[in-house]
């Protein structure tokens, strides 16, 4: 327990890269902690989710967040490696400029992987919109946003195969897990629509897992400083 | 309950010996002297308001923001000023979400005290109609990382980001807080470790003047008479060493943030560029006056208000606040049309710019703040500082200059209205005003 009684802190920008108007979201680990929550079964380690918004008191929409994360979470989360514990993650929102909760998911994950704490695949997230002429952008900012009809937020597993169900599809040549983690759709966009989205947020989410995975091995390196007890 | 205690971390009882032992001798674990800060640095983000702290491992963001609410009875001409301390269960693993504990209260107290006290914020330049509506000023303090020292990063972060905060009217000065740690031996800015060990703390607030602001000591070890006067003594040097960091960042952040508007006004389209402008214009006269007076007027202020700052000049910025605000009652009307177009575009209005889209008025705004210094000494960096702006400002005009006859028209119209709004300005301001109008009229 000790080992992994770590904290660690990930500033994450979605994938856009945009010089001004970054979403900016700030996410900490702590846990394993002792003791799970109340209505939380001590069989098992619970997760749990602080949303703490850039300025305001804390409302409804902060807790729906808080709840969608911790459902997100806790699909990628082992909770069987250590029962009764809790592992808090906190986020903090430092610049909203569209695509926040994608943006929360994804530094999430890699507060998650930077702290040790066992995973069974990497959550990656993106938000998909559908404007007015019927195309489809990837990663909006707030204004655009706010103009489309519809948007989706997507998040998708990320893991190579082993065991190859029949015809897998394949992404870049490997066999990856099909399906989503999450999805969360504001305004109303056709069956078609939401389709596409699903498949064009299937390749991009392939891509940020990549840039993932290659800047968490790479800071994992030369990372041996944390708040350990 | 025991599960909460197990996860707080302890420190065993061999470190504490040791760091004792080392301040016994004047050691301090990670290399300072007794009386030294560690490193600070200050980033502003995208947004106006917002500052981030680091001092050391201690990280604190600081946020401004502000509504239109309704004032306090008893008070119908001033604005209000609230704190909030966020102690995020992620700087430190027994910080527990929900009510705030009493380590945050006390913080927010203190820096509450400390900015009210030394009237960092002028309460009335917030009003914006007196008895109805007055701007309420909220800044959230977000703790991000607790490495020691939580009071003075987080005064800094307020400050830091109330200086660059900017409503649609008026941009605030502030002052500086000190904190002096006390243990057998004394020590500045302690780690957290350090902290864990110290049998007392004293938090004293001074602003450049060597004014004490306020002081905080509760409880713990009692201290000689004469220790206090040295710590006092010590926190008036550190308290000018940090506004100076302060401002030199804050000035960074100023000139950035202008240049990125010219570049902005440059490259874009002739419409684009000036857009508020022509907004303007197409309004009514009278309220375009009105508009450009309120921000002529106190687009001054914030000029003198930055150059005077370190002196605490306490009775003139009361005086421009009450002239302000007398300025607001009358152009109620214009002032909520200002408003109203600056939710949009808060960034379109910084201090220095307002005389940038109108010729001839670019030299008259240079000429405007330099016998408004009233300092000797502060003559100098004005006059230096004011050359820089006035060549980035120039960029600009030439690029309006090119442009189309409505803009001409809206910027011979600017002029003239700015030339009556400094008469009129002479006759609601004090005779401070009256000397930059002859200048102006001279010209």
């Amino acid at each position: 327990m000790a080992s992994y009684f770590r904290r660690k802190k990930i500033t994450f920008w979605p994938c856009g890269f945009r010089i001004s108007g970054d979403t900016i979201v700030l996410a900490a680990v702590y846990g394993p902690k002792a003791g799970s929550k109340k209505n939380e079964s001590p069989e098992k380690a619970s997760i749990e989710v602080l949303w703490k918004p850039k300025s305001g008191q804390i409302g409804k929409a902060e807790r729906e967040y808080e709840m969608i994360l911790t459902r997100t979470l806790q699909s990628i989360f082992l909770s069987t490696i250590h029962p009764n514990t809790t592992t808090s993650v906190i986020i903090q929102v430092m610049h909203d400029d569209g695509a926040l909760l994608p943006c929360a998911i994804n530094a999430a994950c890699a507060a998650l992987v930077d702290a040790g704490i066992p995973l069974k695949s990497l959550a990656v997230a993106i938000c998909c919109g559908i404007t007015e002429s019927g195309s489809i952008i990837l990663d909006p900012t707030k204004q655009e946003e706010q103009e489309m009809p519809a948007f989706a937020y997507l998040v998708f597993p990320n893991s190579s195969l082993a065991v190859l169900p029949g015809t897998p599809p394949l992404i870049e040549g490997e066999p990856v897990e099909h399906g989503i983690i999450t999805s969360v759709t504001h305004g109303a966009m056709s069956v078609d629509d939401y389709f596409d989205c699903l498949d064009r947020g299937r390749v991009a989410s392939a891509k940020l897992s990549e840039f993932l995975r290659k800047n968490l091995a790479q800071s994992q390196i030369p990372n041996h400083s944390s708040k350990a007890s | 309950m025991e599960q909460r205690l197990a996860n707080i971390w302890r420190m065993s009882v061999n470190e504490k010996k040791f760091i004792e032992n080392a301040l016994l001798s004047d050691h301090r674990v990670d290399g300072r002297r007794p009386f030294d800060y560690r490193r600070l640095s200050l980033k502003f983000g995208s947004d106006d308001g917002t500052a981030e702290v680091q001092l050391g491992q201690t990280h604190v963001m600081g946020f401004v923001t502000a509504q239109l609410v309704q004032p306090y009875r008893d008070r119908p001409n001033e604005g209000t000023f609230s704190i909030f301390t966020e102690f995020s269960p992620m700087a430190d693993p027994s910080f527990e979400p929900g009510r705030p504990g009493e380590a945050a209260v006390e913080l927010g107290r203190i820096i509450d005290r400390g900015l009210r006290e030394s009237r960092a914020v002028d309460m009335e330049s917030l009003c914006v109609l007196a008895g109805k509506l007055v701007w309420a000023i909220r800044v959230d303090l977000h703790i991000l990382d607790n490495g020691g020292n939580l009071v003075d990063a987080a005064n800094i972060a307020a400050v830091a980001a109330l200086l660059t905060f900017r409503r649609p009217e008026c941009s605030l000065g502030g002052e500086d807080t000190q904190s002096v740690i006390i243990h057998q031996p004394e020590v500045i800015d302690p780690t957290y470790k350090e902290e864990i060990i110290m049998g007392g703390r004293m938090t004293v607030t001074m602003n450049t003047n060597e004014d004490v602001c306020a002081i905080q000591k509760p409880g713990g070890q009692g201290v000689k008479q004469s220790e206090i006067m040295r710590c006092l003594r010590l926190a008036s040097q550190k308290a000018t060493d940090i506004t100076d960091k302060i401002k030199k960042a804050v000035e960074a952040y100023d000139l950035e943030r202008a240049q990125r508007k010219i570049r902005r006004h440059s490259s874009s389209s002739a419409q684009a560029a000036c857009g508020a402008d022509i907004k303007m214009s197409k309004q009514v006269v009278d309220v375009t006056q009105k508009k450009i007076d309120g921000f002529k007027i106190q687009s001054k202020d914030p000029m003198n208000q930055e150059e005077v700052e370190s002196d605490t000049d306490l009775e003139n910025s009361n005086t421009r606040g009450e002239n302000n605000s007398f300025q607001q009652v009358d152009e109620i009307h214009g002032k909520m049309k200002s408003v109203n177009l600056f939710t949009g575009r808060p960034s379109s209005w910084h201090p220095y710019g307002k005389g940038i889209t109108s010729l001839s008025t670019c030299t008259s705004s240079v000429a405007l703040s330099a016998p408004r210094a009233m300092e000797a000494e502060k003559k100098d960096t004005v006059a230096l500082e004011r050359p820089n702006e006035s060549k980035l400002e120039k960029p600009s005009v030439e690029a309006t200059v090119d442009d189309s006859h409505t803009k001409e028209m809206s910027a011979s119209v600017q002029q003239v209205n700015q030339k009556k709004s400094l008469k009129d300005a002479v006759k609601v301001k004090s005779r401070k005003k009256k000397k930059v109008a002859s200048t102006m009229v001279g010209e």
